[in-house]
């Protein structure tokens, strides 16, 4: 017992020495904090980690994780930010070359965001060292601002444009071991469950109505604007100004995600109706019935297509077509 | 009577046959001459000229091969491209277009028709157009035993939009006859399929290679194919019938596809086409197939965008530039197929009802073209041959149950219910037909409605929408009266009667190909865009200080700087509305000296008036574009009508360029790069002192001194 506090006694004295040279001490402190990840700041800490003389290059984001600030971004590129602090951290790097990963939040840095003026978050800054081999000139940190989401992969290579060159460790994206052991299970379940319900699943993957509505629904959603709604992120819809819904957006190359299923349904309902047309009404043997069936599959076909014209014509402005509902 | 019987004598019997032979044969021929006549309004209303950005290289590039011969084109580089780079064009090129026009050309001669290389070009698409229609009907003929439906489809081939959208006269494109070999593929393809034999197989092998010297779009047969087999083998329907056709087009058409040196290797090295020969494998062997990584390329990036749609955001931008690549609206959809986009699905319905062979092969199409048709909108053209196919099954199917005189006698049915899993579920009973007469009415009557709408609706979007060449633009007076811009051939042609034949001309790549076939001019970069960095380097020069490019002119021998402006007529498609796309891809090269934030006010927004950024203030583009554009206009009102803001209300200063020419309604500007200084001043001095500035002495004393290190 006693030989452990004397050994704590002697390090807290050789830590008590080391503080009298500031940067190198700074270094190590926030080091040792960050283990493998970046280093939580506070104001306190801030000011001090960038501190005019350091030896080293400190890389701070700040952002806003709280959900009360509403920062998708900056919670979307956290787990990023980190990879690259536990790559750097871990990897081999030369050893002159010092890189401190901080992240400062604003709920811990109010001052710091005013101090520099910030608007927005998230920001990086990257503090270059004043002295040591690699001391810059104008101690001005670099700043790297978020134009849309970003991967790991990119900033890091932004990062290390701003470091000397030279060997750099690369950015490791650890193995996720939950995933692949989940996949798996799964795949391995789905192969049992399939061998145990075989008799009652192979009639259905050979079924071909199942196998046409699968196509059809493919086809609808695709030709409906589907995929555009997916690359371009739209808006499901949005207020018209007085309270009420618009479901269509204006102009020719915009849309929205409700828009773009009332299409589909509007596509499916013709189909439908073009197919029972073309199929069932033939095989009907009752007169009267068949003649009713007629007249409403055609007047559900009409008065539908109509419909889809007019809303092509809110579409496109100068379009002279119409059929006579609507 | 008599007459009724007299129609008996030519509908009935043998010689029924060859009249509706010989019908069939007219309506035909009809079909393909209205195909071709309603491609001609560009031609009426302009001239016979060659359209938009690609056709200029192509026609370049057939004027050369009808002038030096086919060798000499195989071996052809063209030093006036690409400038200092220069470009193999024999080996960078789908050489099928120029030779199918070269042989047309020659043939003409040889009938002593004494034509010009430009007509041919200019209607070789809608002749092209008239033989697509033809080869649809073949096609849609193997899908159904009704007749009518493949007349039906070539009708609709003639004239719907989505394929009349890159077959105008004067669209002289890799697509004007790509379109009609993919038809024909497939047409053969199935053939093979149904009789499994050599002959077709290898016929769709020969077609296939024709594809591929013309298209680079030949990778959606190289893929469709084999999966057609490879369903097919998972549905346990695995034949001779499909061996032999498959094995023969495999071995024949990739042995043919490298023929062209611009495929080369590919098909054996590519993942793109990997697919078939895994499917040749799996058709040899039953094992499946296993990819050697490393051997085998990855992706290409323009393919493998279509997989991953985030992926060509972030990293390439130049494929994301392109407004063709972008995902497509819906309304795109129903303007470029109108009614046959909801009769599709029906269609695609219908041919699950027999489900043979060749049904799976329409189905397996429509879910991926319609896929792809989703992701870009360049490949509408590719969905729109099996949207025509599926709405002419439905169609037909429709007219041949309502189009029928007699009326069925419901006694007469007997009640027989086939048990039969294996069919849809509505259509188990027995067909009975349709009973009143009245029902018949309605039902081709609202068809007919729908027919007839759906050519006005074709000829209307035609004539509004895909024939205009873009080289010259049409606009309306308020008076009605129609104003025709020619400002393109009017720069274009001031840079052939006053430059040297080898001045270099700088300009954003969309404008590469126009340059080099109507100004004749070496250009820096054009629309192959094959070379990411040089293209970056003219959009370094572009948003870049005069300082920073200046340098970048000189190293590249630019004569000429050209800028297209929009600003005065409100035409939207100028260079400051792509500018970003300019400063994005330079970025991708220089992230430290090029940054699109710096591009956009402190509040995000991209404005070009006197609060713009100061880079961008600074940057050549806007200096060129809007430079004395303030003298037009009384002090203070100048209205740039693009983007709907005030112009700057002081000219940008130009040192070290000078305004050689402006178009008529200034849409092209062009500048001059200056010479260095006779007395070795930086032009910056040099124009402050000819403005008879005082030379600023002061500016020197500032600050510590410097050791300069030069």
């Amino acid at each position: 017992m006693k030989l452990w506090s004397t050994l704590l006694l002697s390090f807290s004295v050789i830590s008590g020495v080391l503080a009298a040279k500031p940067p190198q001490d700074t270094f190590q402190k926030y080091q040792s904090l960050s283990r493998s990840g970046p280093v939580d700041l506070d104001n306190a800490a801030f000011e001090e980690l960038t501190n005019a003389p350091r030896d080293y290059y400190a890389a701070v984001i700040l952002t806003a994780m709280d959900v009360r600030y509403g920062c998708a971004m900056c919670r979307e590129f956290e787990p990023e930010w980190n990879l690259i602090a536990k790559s750097w951290n871990k990897g081999n790097k030369p050893d002159d070359l010092k890189v401190v990963f901080g992240t400062l939040d604003f709920d811990q840095g109010k001052t710091v965001f005013q101090k520099l003026l910030l608007q927005t978050a998230p920001v990086i800054l990257l503090f270059p060292p004043t002295v040591g081999p690699f001391a810059k000139l104008e101690s001005e940190p670099a700043r790297f601002d978020f134009t849309g989401p970003m991967s790991a992969d990119q900033l890091y290579s932004w990062i290390n444009r701003h470091l000397p060159d030279g060997p750099k460790p690369p950015l490791v994206r650890p193995v996720n071991y939950m995933r692949i052991v989940s996949a798996i299970t799964i795949l391995m379940g789905a192969v049992t469950l399939f061998t145990v319900l075989s008799p009652y699943v192979v009639p259905i993957v050979q079924n071909r109505n199942l196998w046409a509505a699968v196509s059809l629904i493919a086809i609808l959603l695709f030709t409906s604007g589907q995929m555009f709604n997916h690359i371009r992120k739209v808006p499901y819809m949005t207020g018209d100004g007085n309270g009420g819904i618009s479901y269509f957006a204006g102009g020719f190359q915009n849309q929205f995600g409700l828009e773009t299923q009332i299409v589909a349904a509007i596509y499916a309902v013709l189909s439908f109706a073009t197919i029972a047309l073309a199929l069932k009404v033939p095989r009907m043997e009752d007169v009267k019935g068949q003649q009713v069936a007629v007249l409403i599959w055609a007047g559900v076909l009409f008065g539908t297509y109509s419909f889809l014209l007019s809303v092509f014509k809110t579409k496109n402005g100068g379009y002279p077509f119409y059929l006579p509902p609507f | 009577m008599a007459q009724s019987s007299s129609l008996d004598v030519l509908l009935k019997g043998s010689s029924g046959q060859s009249t509706r032979g010989l019908l069939r044969i007219i309506i035909l021929i009809t079909i393909a001459a209205a195909a071709v006549a309603s491609r001609l309004f560009s031609v009426i209303r302009f001239e016979s000229i060659i359209h938009e950005f690609d056709p200029w290289f192509n026609f370049r590039a057939t004027k050369y091969l009808v002038q030096n011969g086919f060798y000499s084109f195989w071996d052809w580089f063209d030093d006036r491209t690409w400038h200092p780079l220069g470009r193999v064009t024999g080996g960078t090129l789908y050489p099928g277009l120029m030779v199918t026009s070269g042989v047309i050309y020659h043939i003409l001669r040889f009938l002593t028709i004494p034509v010009d290389i430009r007509n041919v070009c200019v209607l070789l698409a809608p002749g092209f157009s008239g033989l697509t229609a033809l080869a649809m009907y073949l096609l849609t003929c193997e899908m159904s035993k009704s007749p009518s439906a493949g007349l039906l489809a070539a009708a609709f081939m003639g004239i719907v939009p989505g394929y009349i959208s890159r077959s105008v006269a004067g669209s002289y494109d890799n697509e004007a006859i790509a379109i009609f070999l993919l038809v024909f593929t497939f047409f053969l393809w199935i053939k093979a399929v149904k009789n499994g034999s050599i002959m077709w197989g290898a016929l769709t092998a020969l077609f296939y290679g024709y594809m591929v010297s013309a298209w680079g779009g030949y990778v959606f047969i190289t893929n469709l194919i084999p999966l057609h087999v490879f369903v097919l083998l998972c549905m346990g329907r695995y034949s001779s019938r499909v061996y032999i056709s498959y094995t023969t087009w495999y071995a024949l058409g990739t042995l043919g596809s490298m023929q062209i040196p611009f495929v080369g290797f590919l098909p054996i090295r590519n993942s793109d086409h990997m697919s078939a020969l895994g499917v040749f494998g799996l058709i040899q062997l039953g094992l499946l197939r296993t990819l050697s990584a490393g051997v085998i390329a990855p992706w290409s990036g323009r393919f493998y965008s279509l997989w991953d749609t985030g992926y060509a955001k972030i990293h390439i931008p130049i494929i994301a530039s392109v407004s063709e690549h972008q995902p497509t609206a819906w309304p795109a959809f129903f303007f470029d197929l109108n009614f046959l986009i909801w009769l599709f699905p029906a269609g695609v319905f219908m041919c699950f009802q027999n489900l043979k062979d060749e049904h799976v092969f329409v189905i397996i199409y429509a879910v991926l073209a319609s896929y792809f048709a989703g992701v870009m909108v360049r490949l509408m053209l590719t969905l729109t041959p099996i949207v025509c196919v599926a709405a002419a099954l439905a169609v037909s199917s429709i007219l041949d149950s309502f189009l029928v005189l007699t009326k069925p006698n419901p006694e007469s049915q007997t009640k027989t219910t086939s048990e039969d899993s294996k069919s849809l579920r509505s259509t188990q009973k027995p067909v009975v037909g349709i009973y009143s007469y009245f029902s018949k009415a309605v039902v081709t009557g609202s068809i007919t409605v729908y027919l007839l709408l759906f050519v006005a609706h074709c000829t209307w979007v035609t004539s509004n929408a895909y024939s205009s060449p873009s080289v010259v633009l049409a606009s309306r007076m308020p008076d009605g009266s129609q104003f025709i811009i020619d400002d393109y051939r009017e720069a274009y042609y001031w840079l052939r009667q006053n430059t040297p034949d080898n001045a270099k001309i700088m300009s954003w790549w969309d404008y590469g190909y126009q340059i080099g076939g109507m100004a004749d001019r070496p250009t820096l970069v054009d629309n192959n865009t094959w070379n990411n960095t040089h293209i970056a380097t003219v959009g370094k020069a572009m948003s870049s200080r005069e300082e920073v490019s200046y340098p970048i002119l000189r190293q590249h021998d630019v004569d000429y700087v050209l800028v297209v402006f929009g600003g005065l007529l409100g035409y939207s498609g100028d260079d400051l509305n792509k500018f970003l796309w300019m400063v994005r891809i330079a970025e991708g090269i220089w992230p430290d000296e090029v940054k699109e934030r710096d591009f956009f006010t402190a509040r995000g927004e991209y404005r070009v008036d006197d609060e713009a950024t100061p880079t961008m203030r600074n940057s050549l583009m806007y200096k060129m574009s809007y430079y004395n554009f303030q003298s037009l206009f009384p002090a203070g009102q100048a209205v740039d009508r693009v983007r709907g803001t005030r112009a700057p209300t002081e000219s940008p200063q130009l040192n070290t360029l000078e305004e050689a020419f402006t178009s008529e309604n200034w849409i092209i500007r062009i500048y001059k790069v200056k010479d260095l200084d006779n007395f070795d001043r930086d032009h910056n001095n040099a124009v402050a002192f000819d403005k008879g500035l005082k030379r600023k002495r002061a500016s020197k004393k500032k600050g510590p001194r410097v050791l300069r290190t030069e």
